[in-house]
């Protein structure tokens, strides 16, 4: 078989593509926080420490 | 059959300096060069007539010494002449060796070479047929197709050893060359005769091992006339591959689209009124995600006309304590001017989240928009296990890497080969 380098880039591209999708990778960036307290429901926000709110968008034309 | 030892060596001496002579090539040799005063004799002449006599501003060692035996093509030939032939284009001299190979039961042979590119040429009993295919002449042999490479004058510039022919430094000769890799056929016309030979391109290092030269064959430089593309049917192999990767990426593209739950988990319709003093923020019924970790994708729809509006979430895993957050802006305007009517952005985006693992989750949702910007509706879906096409268009766009690549670098061969032919395109 010629070349067979681009046979096996080609075939792990497929696989990289179907693990992709079955792990359900995506490019977006979360930022990911953990131990929040359950009764946070009742109180959204509020587990964000004062002074680390997220930044104010400031968005438009 | 090949005959290692030629039955006669005969041994004379140079008639100008007297230095010792042999002749191997028997009755063929017409005429020999003395190495040590370069004087061409005739070697027909019982006194051996000094036919030219020769300045050379240097002397020139044949990377094959003469008297060298070798094995070509299953016989053994010995090495009898060399002369350095050149040309010359936009008054810079192009040269090239040739060596005069003997056998005396296989008659001759030669190995020219070129800055390292070496060639295995016989003279050739029958004639080409040459005929003009639009500008460019081809040669047809033997069901051959050889196309039109370079037309030269070119001048014998150096003799040593022993030659069928007459041989002159400052014999001039017009050379055509027709070339399909890795064969070359040559002319070479005098006002007398015309002479075709048929050559074919071999490494370097072959010739070092038939003649058991030491050391190593020189480096080759550039690109021959004749020599063989590394990528010759590379491109189109690889383009064949190409396609049946991508028909193969189409196909777990389209498994993987059937086989996605694309489950709605969520949906809600909301409205926003910027600098309203009620709660900006949205707090969504709990909802639950089954089945392995996938992606969850988020669909924002607004009514926004000419106008932006910023989406914080936070998606909160109640299972885990843990929250993931991001943000998403959405603006939409539209006008027109003198171009006529433009639109930018849209009123909707779609997001995907990666790797939601299973379990119960409730959504905060916190629009941001400018504080004298109209009330906003909009509406959020959920759907967990969406397939991704993206990654299928990007790894067809790194398949095609390797055959756009490979045509590259065979189509960049193929012009350094022809950019020293005739039909440069610098070439007038």
């Amino acid at each position: 078989m010629r070349h067979p380098f681009y046979l096996g880039y080609g075939l792990l591209l497929l696989s990289l593509c179907g693990l992709a999708e079955y792990r359900g990778w995506s490019f977006l960036s979360v930022n990911e926080v953990k131990n929040i307290p359950k009764s946070m429901r009742d109180n959204p926000g509020a587990y964000r420490s004062h002074y680390g709110y997220y930044a104010r968008h400031v968005g438009g034309k | 059959m090949s005959a290692p030892h030629p039955p006669h060596v005969k041994a004379l001496n140079c008639p100008s300096c007297g230095a010792p002579l042999t002749i191997h090539g028997m009755q063929h040799t017409l005429t020999v060069v003395c190495a040590n005063c370069l004087s061409v004799l005739d070697a027909k002449d019982p006194n051996l007539q000094v036919l030219q006599k020769f300045e050379a501003q240097q002397r020139i060692q044949p990377l094959i010494p003469l008297g060298t035996r070798g094995k070509v093509r299953g016989d053994t030939y010995e090495v009898i002449g060399f002369q350095v032939r050149g040309i010359e284009v936009d008054s810079i001299i192009y040269t090239w060796a040739e060596y005069l190979l003997f056998n005396p039961y296989k008659g001759f042979r030669y190995l020219t070479e070129y800055q390292g590119h070496w060639n295995d040429v016989t003279v050739l009993r029958t004639l080409p047929e040459v005929s003009a295919l639009g500008a460019r002449p081809v040669a047809k042999y033997l069901g051959e197709t050889y196309k039109h490479f370079q037309t030269a004058e070119a001048e014998t510039r150096y003799v040593l050893g022993e030659f069928p022919w007459q041989v002159r430094v400052g014999e001039k000769v017009t050379a055509m060359d027709f070339v399909s890799p890795p064969r070359m056929l040559s002319s070479e016309t005098t006002a007398a005769e015309t002479t075709w030979s048929l050559g074919e391109y071999i490494p370097g290092a072959r010739v070092w091992e038939a003649f058991k030269l030491p050391g190593k064959a020189p480096s080759p430089v550039g690109i021959f006339e004749n020599q063989p593309s590394p990528y010759k049917g590379s491109p189109k192999h690889v383009w064949v591959i190409f396609l049946i990767l991508l028909a193969a990426l189409f196909v777990v593209a389209q498994v993987t689209n059937a086989l996605s739950a694309k489950q709605v988990v969520l949906q809600g319709h909301y409205s926003f009124t910027p600098g309203s003093t009620g709660p900006p923020s949205v707090v969504t019924p709990t909802f639950e995600l089954k089945g392995r970790p996938c992606d969850v994708e988020f669909a924002i729809r607004t009514d926004l006309t000419n106008n932006w509006a910023y989406f914080h979430f936070t998606l909160m895993n109640t299972d885990a304590g843990e929250a993931s957050e991001f943000g998403r802006e959405v603006s939409y305007y539209s006008g027109s001017d003198s171009d006529g009517s433009w639109t930018e952005g849209g009123p909707t985006d779609d997001v995907l989240i990666p790797t939601v693992p299973a379990g119960h989750y409730y959504l905060l949702i916190e629009p941001e928009m400018d504080a004298t910007a109209a009330p906003m509706n909009y509406s959020i879906e959920l759907r967990r296990d969406v397939p991704a096409m993206s990654y299928f268009w990007i790894a067809a766009l790194l398949l095609l890497i390797p055959p756009i690549f490979t045509t590259f670098r065979s189509i960049t061969f193929e012009s350094r080969r022809w950019g020293e032919s005739d039909y440069a395109p610098s070439s007038d």
